[in-house]
């Protein structure tokens, strides 16, 4: 088939301007500092199709151009074209996908198509690639052409083709080709042989990412040794005595880290010479998880389902129940930011849609932990640079987010040097559905039974995502196949989930997982249980491109899929709903009661394995794990010399400037938070709107002030003296956070993310038994600190290979655990944000501040300008959360009662950056008194992290109020709003900083405007 | 009297469909949400409805241009019915990706005053803001008290958000701005909030970020000649309740003194919607 080109590009004119090349040569000087004159850009569409070439450009108007705003050239390169491109450019690099590559425009190109051509109607045979050109006038001397088509593409999943000055002089325009894909070749399903050494069979493992260890291996292995299993596999005529291919691919990944969360399953003997402690702890997640929860779950009513599904479910209110979930997606991120994060949080998206029998999305959360971005320094080979992986990762949010409709309203981005080995993308999202669906069926309770019929619904399975999960272990070539990594394709999962959740209301779906890890071997298996067996028949599967293997279509992790059971008897209304949303719906699969899980090739069975060995046959791990406390050298404040007067001025200001500070506004700006018509309090507030939000608070069901919340905590860095109180710094960072919006602290629920890096003593690892001693501690902190706070953890997840290389070249993230925190918010009308409100304002600090200044936020970041030796001293602790628990309850319902409608926490940077922060909001000055807000020396006053606090402003007509609503907890008073423009802060007669509002405002927002400006 | 029947269609990446259905019926319509594919498979008729909403979101990805392949959908499919639907006097709008989709159906800002009625002619565009980047923000609206448009009677300044990456309205020639000025079609602006209500409107475009995206003549939002259709970037949907205004913990976030539909507590968006609604039960 022939193949025409069409090129676009932005008129040129009054008022006109072509913002994609404006946006490169903006980004060139934000992340570079190199100023090109200007950037023009061309879209490119290449369509192969049966459609003829006269046919096609008569129709470019109404599809591939806009007439107004851009000229469109066919089957001719817009640079040849004289009157459009006059001048002769210095370089111009046009950027393609590879082949297989998802192409989202592509795709959409072609249903475009269809509408234009419908005489053709089922007849036309047409696919569409499509590619960008930029074009780059007044080049700086020294940027080579080929350091520019670096930054533009990842040559993992796209092709750049160029041209540089000389070729510019020569006209040698780059024509990027057709991405054809080269045939596969379909392999029929091999019997995999496992009477071999244990040497052979950890190569075997290794070779075929497998990911599974010796004793793993060996358990499959005996299990092909029983004599009654060859005899039911004989019956079924599968090979009897060695697994096939697809069942040893099958067992991978239902056995594997990401699904079976080996190391919180383990057996860990745990060691602390300090204390003398030798014990053994059988299973992190059930000792200090689950029976907590299930603890408290006898207390209370309104915990629905916790752990078992997609994501935990509390009741709401009597007519619907809310569910959170978050995932991480940092190898991926790695790999490529931008699809890596996109499919991030539209496949979380996919863990609510497939939450009981299905639950809508209405909230995004998004935390991001990444390397400093104006990094100078090494930069380990085959990493990005960090300000890279943050625009990449930013942009795969934003896209997946903003196009599916769901609001992003809380999040958090972390520095630290050490994710540039692994940066970690936190996505997260909540989830509602009525308590009852129409039919009477509690929405929570998925009612498979055994007849139902197993569809596949949304996208098609194709090569992308094929071992996704263990290919980031690989070293990254060239060569890598696109494999390695997805796109995210947003609104094929829209129709997707308009379509489920009309099929839920309908009361058609008996049963609903998300297609992730694993694929479909894991979401039939997983559904599976319910009924106690499934046939499978991969033949019906639809594919992206013929050629995939049997195991290759069971374990491919494509995106944009459900797997959805409905009875026999609702197929037909079932099918006819795909049809009118144009989404896929293919019928895959049965449940069955056998016991077994039956997969086979139309008639040829491929895989058959029992359930209960396919989900429990996989043998503990018992690992080694060994505590002593870390001891880097001392923060010693008192030693350093400050200035007189502008000592402490002058920090706030280098303050407020650290990225872990610094206002992200012009990031989180570009996420719509408020779709749907439900965002209370926005990610930035106050009178400019530009001040730190603390919570998310939405008003979900639309002429209903009744709220929810929803907030997080993280502070991996205090893991570098105690990864417990790490844990601890974060659940209640998140509950504090939560407190500030007026958050139910008797309904609320949290969900546990951990990260860390490899904890199994190895060759690669050799303080395995260290780092795993700080995920016990951890757990046991956030036991002890859950249960004080009568917080269930409802949902949870964990990413336990966080390392880059190897030796003296490793790096390993911090340890580092995500709360997030979602509840009950009695009536919206009645919340607080941080903006302090008007002058006369009175200003308390609820809570005490202690001498805590270890890992502190100015510890380290003046140990990084060498005027501190280390970050060393007492890290923040929770001693007493049974009584903090009791100050919150009195905080919330003051502010509930309207009593009080300012409130921050008091976190990083301490009292002088959360009141700075505030002043922010409102625009005003304040006059800060730290005198008897504890014990501590006036650093630790001044810019300790001390646990527990708050800032809070209350009107002078209700201080009394105040006062007397909260006798018995701790609460001082530090001053009042003023109308001056300044911020000061004393301590008794001595006044510690005095600085202009507005030189704070200028400090804080420059650091991370990486955007250009708009000029 | 029945309340007004509102068709708010959904499908193909429209995400704002829920929450436009609920403030129409929040001031007295009967808002049903209908997938775009109902009407152009003939399974549902437009004629059914008193008022067609198309919401905001991202039809399609916006891909090749914000609403141009639902655009396409709705020029080649619905056209008759659209048509009809617009010459029985039913108002039709488009927020944000819906504005983008009625652009692009031809249906904004329409031929002229002479001969009012929908030629499905693309005559102006929304393009890609000068900013390049798709932001979430809060904008200060003003409105042309002499627009024909039934949808924005009696509304004179509103706070409400903005969120889209493709926002700039654009029109070949300033002639073209001149006769659809002249015919106050140009309904809503982005104004300075520190300008005295009624005395904001420029067609000098404002700086960054009083108007979030260069548009010309700081248009957000058009209506035809027949002031049926009206169509605009901003959310007023979103600002349905004070307690969606940003200035909600301020105490000072603006809207009615009292109303049926929220008490105290009605945002200034809703006016929009119960003008339309008013206006069917008028004219009936």
């Amino acid at each position: 088939m022939a193949v025409t080109r069409i090129e676009v590009t932005p008129k040129q004119g009054e008022g006109m301007r072509d913002v994609r090349g404006d946006v490169v040569r903006r980004q060139l000087m934000a992340d570079h500092n190199i100023k090109v004159e200007e950037v023009r850009s061309i879209n490119g569409f290449l369509i192969k199709s049966n459609i003829s070439k006269p046919e096609i450009a008569e129709r470019v108007n109404d599809l591939f151009s806009d007439p107004i705003i851009e000229d469109v050239l066919t089957d001719t390169l817009f640079l040849s074209s004289p009157e459009h491109f006059p001048t002769t450019p210095d370089a111009a690099i046009t950027i393609g996908f590879k082949p297989g590559v998802t192409d989202n425009p592509g795709s959409a190109a072609f249903d475009g198509f269809k509408t234009i051509f419908p005489h053709h109607d089922h007849q036309i045979d047409a696919s569409i690639s499509t590619y960008h050109t930029y074009v780059f006038f007044g080049l700086p001397v020294g940027v080579t052409t080929e350091w520019l088509a670096s930054t533009l593409h990842n040559n993992l999943i796209q092709r750049a083709v160029t041209a540089d000055e000389t070729g510019c002089l020569n006209a040698q325009w780059p024509a990027i080709d057709y991405p054809e894909k080269p045939p596969q070749t379909l392999t029929p399903p091999q019997r995999m042989d496992l009477e071999i050494s244990d040497e052979e069979l950890l190569s075997l493992s290794e070779t075929g990412l497998l990911a599974l260890n010796l004793e793993e291996m060996q358990t499959i292995q005996s299990h092909y040794r029983d004599e009654a299993i060859h005899q039911s596999r004989a019956a079924v005529g599968i090979v009897t005595d060695a697994p096939t291919d697809v069942e040893l691919e099958c067992l991978a990944q239902t056995w594997s880290e990401h699904c079976k969360h080996k190391i919180f399953a383990s057996k860990i003997h745990h060691i602390d010479p300090e204390t003398g402690e030798d014990s053994f702890i059988d299973s992190i997640f059930k000792t200090h998880i689950m029976k907590p929860t299930h603890d408290m779950q006898k207390e209370v009513d309104w915990l629905l389902s916790v752990f078992h599904d997609n994501s935990g479910v509390i009741a709401w209110n009597d007519d619907w129940s809310v569910c959170m979930k978050a995932e991480t997606h940092n190898s991926p991120s790695a790999l490529d930011p931008y699809g890596g994060a996109m499919t991030g949080i539209v496949g979380v998206n996919r863990d609510i849609l497939g939450t009981g029998l299905g639950a809508r999305p209405i909230a995004n959360t998004d935390v991001f932990c990444f390397g400093p971005p104006n990094w100078e320094g090494e930069l380990p080979d085959n990493l990005f640079h960090p300000s890279r992986v943050f625009r990449g990762v930013h942009a795969g949010v934003r896209v997946g987010g903003n196009e599916s409709g769901i609001p992003t309203v809380n999040g958090a981005i972390v520095f630290d040097d050490r994710y540039i080995g692994k940066p970690l993308v936190y996505c997260g999202t909540v989830g509602i559905m009525p308590r009852k669906l129409p039919d009477g069926r509690e929405s929570h309770i998925k009612t498979p039974t055994a007849g139902d019929i197993v569809y596949m619904v949304g996208g098609r399975v194709g090569y992308d995502g094929i071992h996704g999960a263990t290919f980031s272990s690989l070293e990254l070539t060239e060569e890598s196949p696109s494999s390695a990594v997805q796109i995210g394709d947003p609104i094929t999962q829209k129709k997707m989930l308009d379509m489920v959740l009309e099929a839920r209301d309908a009361g058609l779906i008996s049963c609903i997982t998300d297609n992730g890890a694993g694929g479909l071997s894991s979401s039939i298996g997983e559904m599976a249980t319910y009924t106690d067996g499934c046939e499978i028949d991969l033949a019906k599967v639809p594919l992206k491109q013929p050629g995939l293997s049997a195991w290759e279509i069971l374990v491919s992790e494509s995106q944009e899929r459900m797997t959805i059971a409905v009875k026999p008897e609702d197929c037909a209304a079932f099918d006819a709903m795909a049809q009118l949303h144009e989404v896929e719906a293919t019928p895959v699969a049965t449940f069955t009661n056998t016991g077994m899980f039956h997969v086979k090739y139309e008639d040829e069975t491929v895989a058959y394995l029992s359930i209960e060995f396919l989900h429990d046959g996989v043998p503990q791990l018992q690992l080694e794990s060994e505590w002593h406390t870390p001891t880097p050298e001392l923060f010693t404040p008192e030693t350093i010399s400050l200035p007189e007067k502008a000592g402490h001025s002058n920090l706030l200001l280098r303050m407020l400037a650290q990225p872990n500070i610094a206002s992200k506004e012009s990031w989180v700006r570009q996420y719509d938070h408020e779709v749907i018509a439900q965002t209370v309090i926005k990610p930035f507030v106050g009178v400019e709107r530009d001040g730190p939000g603390d919570a998310g608070v939405i008003a979900p069901i639309h002429g209903d002030p009744h709220g929810l919340v929803i907030s997080c905590g993280i502070a991996p860095r205090y893991s570098d003296l105690d990864a417990g109180a790490m844990a601890a710094a974060s659940i209640d960072e998140a509950v504090r956070n939560a407190v500030c919006a007026g958050i139910n602290v008797d309904k609320m629920a949290g969900l546990d993310n951990f990260c860390w890096p490899d904890s199994i003593e190895s060759v690669k690892t050799p303080d395995g038994k260290f780092k795993l001693a700080q995920l016990v501690r951890a757990n046991r902190e956030l036991e002890r600190v859950c249960r004080a706070y009568r917080l269930p953890c409802v949902s949870g997840k964990d990413s336990m290979k966080n390392d880059y290389g190897t030796g003296e070249k490793k790096i390993s993230i911090p340890p580092t655990l995500l709360y997030s925190v979602f509840g009950d918010q009695p009536d919206v009308r009645f919340t607080a944000t941080s903006d302090f409100k008007n002058p006369g304002e009175k200003v308390y600090l609820v809570g005490v501040s202690k001498e805590e200044l270890g890992a502190s936020e100015i510890s380290f970041m003046l140990r990084e300008s060498g005027e501190a030796n280390g970050i060393g001293g007492q890290v923040p602790l929770l001693p007493n959360p049974e009584i903090n628990i009791t100050t919150y309850r009195a905080l919330s319902t003051a502010i509930q009662s309207g009593l009080v409608r300012t409130a921050h926490d008091c976190s990083e940077g301490g009292v002088a950056v959360a009141a700075a922060e505030m002043c922010i909001g409102g625009r005003v000055g304040a006059d800060i008194d730290i005198d008897g807000t504890g014990d501590a020396s006036v650093w630790a006053r001044l810019w300790g992290e001390s646990l527990g606090r708050f800032l809070v402003g209350v009107q002078p007509e209700n201080e009394a109020d105040f006062i007397k609503w909260m006798a018995g907890h701790p609460i001082t008073i530090l001053g009042t709003v003023t109308d001056s423009e300044n911020l000061t802060i004393s301590d008794g007669h001595e006044i510690l900083i005095d600085i202009k509002t507005n030189s704070m405002v200028e400090a804080w927002q420059k650091t991370l405007d990486m955007t250009g400006g708009v000029a | 009297m029945a309340a007004p029947k509102v068709a708010v269609l959904f499908g193909f990446g429209i995400n704002c469909d829920h929450e436009t259905a609920a403030v129409f019926n929040l001031v007295g319509g009967d808002a049903e949400r209908v997938h775009v594919n109902n009407f152009v498979s003939g399974n549902r008729s437009l004629d059914d409805f008193e008022i067609l909403a198309v919401p905001g979101g991202f039809s399609f990805g916006d891909h090749l241009g914000s609403g141009r392949l639902m655009g396409n959908r709705m020029r080649f499919a619905l056209r008759e019915q659209l048509h009809a639907f617009v010459a029985a006097g039913k108002p039709i709008i488009g927020i944000c990706n819906g504005f983008q989709v009625l652009v692009k159906t031809g249906l904004l800002p329409g031929p002229n005053a002479q001969t009012p009625l929908p030629d499905f002619v693309q005559r102006a565009s929304l393009t890609l803001n000068d900013s390049g980047r798709y932001e979430d923000r809060w904008v200060t609206l003003e409105f042309d008290a002499e627009s024909p448009c039934i949808w924005t009677k009696g509304i004179e300044r509103i706070d409400c958000p903005v969120r889209h990456g493709e926002g700039k309205f654009v029109m070949p020639s300033t002639t073209d701005f001149d006769a659809l000025a002249a015919n106050n079609q140009l309904t809503v602006r982005y104004v300075d909030p520190s300008t005295p209500v009624g005395k904001g409107m420029s067609d000098q475009p404002l700086p960054f970020p009083l108007s979030p995206n260069g548009s010309m003549r700081n248009i957000a939002g058009i209506c035809d000649a027949t002031g049926l259709v009206f169509g605009l970037m901003p959310h007023p949907e979103a600002v349905y309740a004070k307690w969606l205004h940003p200035d909600h913990t301020r105490n000072t976030a603006p809207g009615p003194l009292t109303s049926e539909a929220l008490g105290e507590w009605e945002g200034e968006g809703l006016q929009i919607f119960r003008n339309a609604v008013e206006y069917v039960l008028g004219n009936r």
